[in-house]
């Protein structure tokens, strides 16, 4: 329990001086369609400090972030800068008034350089034109005074993803703002990066600017935060509050709503992940394995791929996978993850190397053939890759069946109950198969997803990022049932950039660096160390 | 040599320009297959407000307002009712292709072609070959490098490119897009103007009924072409003009050995041979049909 | 249910709004807009004739929206019906002619399949380009439809040509009339059939098939069905050239059925109009059949206004036109208070 009157003291002294706050919001209630994102939300920052702004998946934070900058217009509700009123849902005002905010995936057009992207977000220069040397002369001082090591003519696309956000973060400081937002920044960075953008929003703060953060893990906010707010449901339900003055178990509870932490069912490691209190408790694993456990259910072998449009290629990867073990596939994203989904799925050629599933040798085989010997397939983009928005869940659900069938006629009423029956096994909240896919939350759209993939004949999963954007009992639901395929006897490979659930749930950590495995780690898992393996240096 | 070359020019310039207004709406995400529409209509006004007040000037003037106005329509189908673009667009086309019809009729009683005394102005005789010119032929390198600048060296272009590339961006640092497409379709429709009005009075002096006869669309295909980069949507335009005037020359030198209908499907052929082409090398952005269905 | 009633009062409403900012229009131009609508009326249903007129219309317009709705519930925006239609009259002109002789229950098959083939053959090449190389199919098939307009023009002016033709439009001499579908009337029971086999083959592809299925996921997220193990090439190939056949098929029905001939000019915007059609039906195929009906009889009043009325056959071209620009409208008119707005919430 940390020292209590030192952090009353502190409060009790800036309530005799009246600091105008930085940044307060009244009432501010957001509404999509029939959806509250958020509720009467009050909360009043403190300038010149870091806070943080803490909750699960679909709490509301990025919404909140939006409303702060002026690009979501609230229903109700007012926001105040410095004391003075700005006019809500209008992103010149809000960066008039000095507020940025640096978006958890980059708000960077890919084909700009980094110059075009400062000058293209600036307000200082005129509508003159400009040459290609000018642009740079006119930035590269000012990334070097943020020391960004980067060229001020490099394309945004080719950067790795910690520059990008080094980048976006220039951005967003070009017009001296003096409240910066940063939604999710942590969520692409790997721990030693982490650390580097920590010391970096120090300094920003030393300058006097107000830096707010959009976490939802604890073990990162009580790392950097001065102050700690949580929403919950689109509520604020903490906060403001010293974050010397709260503790991990008051926040997990705040997170999760305390009623719900005991009765989910899901068990204290997995909360821990969940709300990434800190490095995990060793899980307990049986060291020795049994000779049924050794039988060798996916090998990759040399395999390598062409680097496109979608991402970097793989450069030769080794890889083994023996039934009932979950293998996780940690790494910084945009080094290979895509493509080697991609190279097992069977979309993508293969320049050299074999993939084997169980004895077959399947690297010339189409994904329908892979298919059919067991391989399943959970993609990274639920909704761009898993399934069809617009379409009704008995299609969505249906496809792999109808592709393997090939050209045949078919009775929608007997699909649409066969969907049904499987959607209810898998407690899928949803009143009609035939409603779009599109109308069903997040969660419900996995579970979708899973039940759709996860049939009797699934011998080998992989799961690319299946619990992205998930709150919290729907992210418990698909763990649950991805250690329910490793319990019976099959394979699971889970690629994510969460370390606390890859450390929570996988028997088997691989590191994936620049296209290839670099480091394999059995539990106990120490974060430095994956860290470290993971940018490919020590940190 | 330099007949080939001038009869390129005097063939293209329309092309460019329209090619110009085409290439502004692809930067900003919108597939404008209003061209034809929007040309037809240039081409129709500009010779009517001629004749009715005895001024090119204020017949292009004309030209330039109705073009306009036709595209704050598109503008508000598909921005504000949000409209699939390529439907609407072609809708546009039609709108323009019976409305000129429609037009003529009303005014001269008749579906036949509205003549004029007066044209754009040439350079001068003087000059020889160079004369066949009129000055937006003369304007269009100028016109096609002011966009350059305007469209990669300066924020307004950047904004501009952004709102196409990533519309999000764009509206986080407060560049909304709804507006700068307003802005591209505007001055795209002036553009279609300029390029109809020179179709019709820059050497021709008449309008007749579909007289662009897919013009607009191969101007459309010289932006994906060109990969919207105002230099490169010329060069391809201009490609396009050298197809068709290849082809009258060869029909005028091989006098009827090749079919006329064949010659003048060359520019067609062309079009989808270019368009064949650019997809190989660079990528290729679609609308997605998802909207077009109600359940 | 909510949904089916809001799908059927969206194109209702704009067709409403096309139809009246329409109105007005040509009212402040000089025509009298009453008189439009009457004479339009008139000329769809005002007489036993003009019904037959508006059905003589409506038969290929529905088999070529029928083609356009499997194309567009596909993903693939086929707009070359014009041009797969001109293959499919000429590819019937090919066959007709030099088989003259041969008995009818030869011929009309013969000529049943020439017409498909010729229509889905014009639908290859853009499919080819679409799903090797991954060109565009607008600009492809609208390119189509201007060469095979040339084509037409072509082949009615050279091979095929009529030598006792006169003037003004150019066409191949009259076919024996054993082999047509229809006399000039262009309502007979043969081409009812053929019209109604058309409707219901393209009801159950679309609806009791698993390409039904496929395509209408392809078309509204082709990703998602990569993921799954499709080929883009078989649905994609299937979806051309079943819509380009159909295109192709109505232009054989017109060729044997009321024109006799192939004549160089006939139904300048048939194609068009056929994927107006399958817009306003909501891309099904029982809109499609009521939507042609009533577009049908747009057809046949064009024809009727400028005799019967003296007023411009191309005001029913605005009135299409504007209805192609609002009919895909997602928001609802009153959609117009975001003019008052220009930057919108960021719900993308």
């Amino acid at each position: 329990m940390p020292p209590e009157p030192a952090a009353s003291g502190y409060y009790a002294l800036s309530n005799l001086v009246a600091v105008a706050n930085a940044l307060e919001c009244r009432g501010v209630t957001v509404r999509y369609d029939n959806v509250v994102a958020l509720r009467d939300v009050s909360i009043a920052l403190e300038p010149g400090r870091i806070h943080a702004i803490l909750g699960q998946n679909g709490a509301g934070k990025t919404t909140f972030a939006r409303v702060l900058a002026g690009i979501v217009r609230p229903a109700e509700g007012s926001v105040l800068v410095d004391g003075r009123e700005i006019t809500t849902g209008n992103v010149l005002e809000a960066r008039r008034a000095g507020i940025e905010l640096v978006h958890q995936s980059f708000a960077l057009p890919p084909s700009f350089t980094v110059a075009e992207a400062m000058e293209f977000g600036s307000e200082k220069y005129g509508q003159w034109p400009f040459s290609r040397k000018t642009l740079r002369s006119r930035w590269q001082p000012y990334l070097r005074a943020l020391q960004i090591d980067v060229d001020a003519n490099a394309v945004i696309g080719d950067l790795p993803v910690e520059t990008q956000q080094a980048v976006e973060i220039a951005r967003a400081l070009v017009t001296s703002a003096s409240v910066l937002i940063l939604d999710e920044p942590t969520a692409v960075l790997a721990p030693g990066n982490v650390k580097a953008l920590f010391s970096r929003l120090r300094a920003l703060r030393d300058t006097g600017v107000t830096v707010i953060l959009i976490l939802h893990k604890i073990r990162e906010v009580l790392a950097i935060a001065e102050t700690v707010s949580v929403l919950r449901a689109g509520r604020l339900v903490e906060g403001p509050t010293p974050a010397a003055a709260t503790t991990t178990r008051a926040l997990a509870d705040a997170i999760v709503g305390s009623k719900d932490s005991g009765a989910t069912g899901f068990g204290t490691d997995d909360l821990a992940a969940l709300t990434g209190v800190g490095p995990a408790p060793v899980p307990a694993v049986e060291i020795i394995r049994a000779p049924e456990q050794r039988e060798t259910l996916l090998t990759l072998s040399g395999v390598v791929t062409q680097s496109d449009d979608e991402g970097v290629g793989l450069s030769g990867v080794d890889l083994r996978i023996h039934a009932k073990e979950i293998v996780g596939v940690a790494g910084v994203e945009g080094n290979g993850q895509k493509a080697l989904v991609r190279a097992l799925a069977g979309l993508v050629h293969l320049s050299a190397g074999r993939i084997r599933l169980a004895e077959r040798d399947v690297t010339s085989s189409s994904l329908l053939a892979r298919r059919a010997a067991g391989l399943r397939v959970i993609p990274f983009e639920r909704n761009v890759e898993g399934l069809s928005l617009s379409s009704p869940l008995w299609e969505n659900w249906s496809a792999p069946r109808l592709l393997l069938d090939g050209f045949a006629f078919i009775n929608p009423t007997r699909l649409r109950n066969r969907c049904d029956a499987a959607l209810r096994h898998w407690d899928v909240r949803f009143a009609s198969t035939s409603q779009r896919a599109g109308s069903l939350s997040g969660g419900n759209a996995q579970k979708v997803i899973l039940s759709r993939e996860i049939d009797d004949d699934a011998r080998f999963v992989i799961a690319a990022q299946p619990t992205r954007g998930l709150d919290i009992g729907a992210s418990a639901f698909v763990w649950r049932a991805l250690r329910a395929i490793r319990d019976r006897g099959h394979a699971v490979l889970l690629i994510s950039s969460d370390l606390d659930e890859l450390f929570d749930i996988s028997d088997r950590i691989v590191v994936i660096a620049s296209g290839h495995i670099v480091a394999e780690f059995q539990p106990p898992y120490r974060l430095s160390e994956i860290g470290a393996a993971m940018t490919g240096a020590s940190t | 040599m330099t007949d080939f070359l001038i009869a390129v020019l005097v063939a293209g310039t329309p092309l460019v320009y329209v090619a110009m207004a085409g290439m502004l709406a692809q930067r900003t995400g919108v597939w404008n297959l209003g061209l034809e529409g929007l040309m037809v209509i240039g081409a129709c006004a500009s010779v009517v407000g001629t004749k009715m007040t005895d001024s090119v000037a204020l017949g292009v003037l004309l030209a330039a307002a109705m073009c306009v106005v036709a595209s704050i329509f598109l503008w508000v189908a598909v921005e504000v009712l949000k409209a699939n673009p390529i439907i609407a667009g072609l809708g546009l086309t039609g709108l323009g292709l019976g409305g000129t019809r429609l037009a003529v009729q009303t005014l001269y009683g008749s579906e036949a072609a509205v003549q004029v005394e007066r044209g754009l102005p040439h350079l001068d005789p003087a000059l020889g070959p160079f004369s066949a010119l009129s000055i937006f032929a003369i304007f269009m390198p100028i016109l096609v490098a002011a966009l350059w600048v305007a469209t990669r060296r300066t924020r307004f272009g950047l904004r501009l490119a952004a709102v196409g590339e990533h519309p999000f961006a764009a509206r986080s640092v407060g560049a909304s897009p709804a507006r700068y497409r307003l802005v591209a379709l505007v001055l795209g429709g002036i553009l279609c103007a300029l390029g109809g009005a020179e179709l019709a009075l820059g050497s021709l002096r008449f309008f007749s009924a579909n007289m662009t006869a897919g013009r607009g669309y191969m101007a459309f295909s010289a932006v994906i072409f060109g990969a919207a980069n105002p230099i490169g949507v010329a060069a391809a335009a201009l490609f396009f003009s050298a197809v068709e005037v290849t082809g009258v020359k060869a029909q005028l030198t091989l006098a009827g050995a090749i079919p006329q209908n064949l010659i003048l499907a060359l520019p067609y052929i062309a079009t989808v041979f270019g368009l064949w082409l650019s997809g190989r090398t660079g990528r290729r952005t679609r609308v997605s049909l998802a909207e077009l269905r109600d359940y | 249910m909510k949904g089916s009633v809001q799908a059927i009062l969206k194109p209702l409403t704009y067709i409403a709004l096309a139809i009246s900012l329409t109105a007005i229009s040509f009212q402040l131009i000089g025509y009298s807009s009453p008189l439009l609508a009457k004479s339009i009326l008139e000329g769809a249903v005002g007489s036993p004739d003009a019904i037959t007129n508006s059905v003589r219309w409506a038969l290929p317009l529905l088999v070529t929206s029928l083609g356009v709705v499997v194309a567009f519930r596909s993903g693939f925006f086929n707009v070359g019906a014009q041009g797969q239609f001109y293959a499919g009259a000429i590819a019937v002109a090919f066959v007709v002619y030099p088989l003259e002789g041969l008995p009818p229950a030869i011929m009309t098959p013969a000529a049943v399949c020439a017409g498909i083939a010729g229509g889905a053959l014009w639908a290859l090449c853009p499919a080819i380009l679409r799903l090797t190389y991954g060109t565009d199919e607008v600009i492809t098939t609208l390119m189509g439809n201007f060469i095979a307009a040339l084509a037409l023009i072509e082949v009615t002016t050279g091979v095929l040509k009529d030598p006792a033709g006169t003037g003004q439009s150019s066409s191949t001499r009259p076919i024996d009339a054993v082999y047509r579908w229809s006399d000039a009337t262009g309502v007979s029971t043969t081409l009812i059939l053929v019209a109604t086999v058309c409707v219901v083959v393209v009801w159950i592809l679309l609806n009791r098939t698993s390409f039904g299925v496929l395509a209408g996921l392809a078309g509204r997220n082709p990703t998602m069905l990569v993921w799954q193990g499709a080929t883009e090439w078989r649905l994609g190939c299937a979806a051309f050239l079943v819509s380009g056949g159909m295109a192709g098929l109505a232009g054989a029905m017109e060729v044997l059925g009321p024109n006799g001939q192939l004549i160089s000019d006939f139904l300048p915007t048939d194609g068009f109009t056929a994927i107006l059609i399958a817009l306003v039906g909501g891309l099904s195929v029982p809109g499609s059949l009521i939507a042609s009906l009533f577009f049908g009889g747009l057809a046949a009043a064009t024809l009727y206004l400028p005799i019967m009325a003296g007023l411009p056959s191309s005001a029913v071209d605005v009135i299409n036109a504007v209805i192609a620009i609002l009919i895909t409208a997602r928001a609802w008119p009153k959609g117009f208070e975001r003019l008052l707005m220009f930057m919108s919430p960021a719900h993308d």
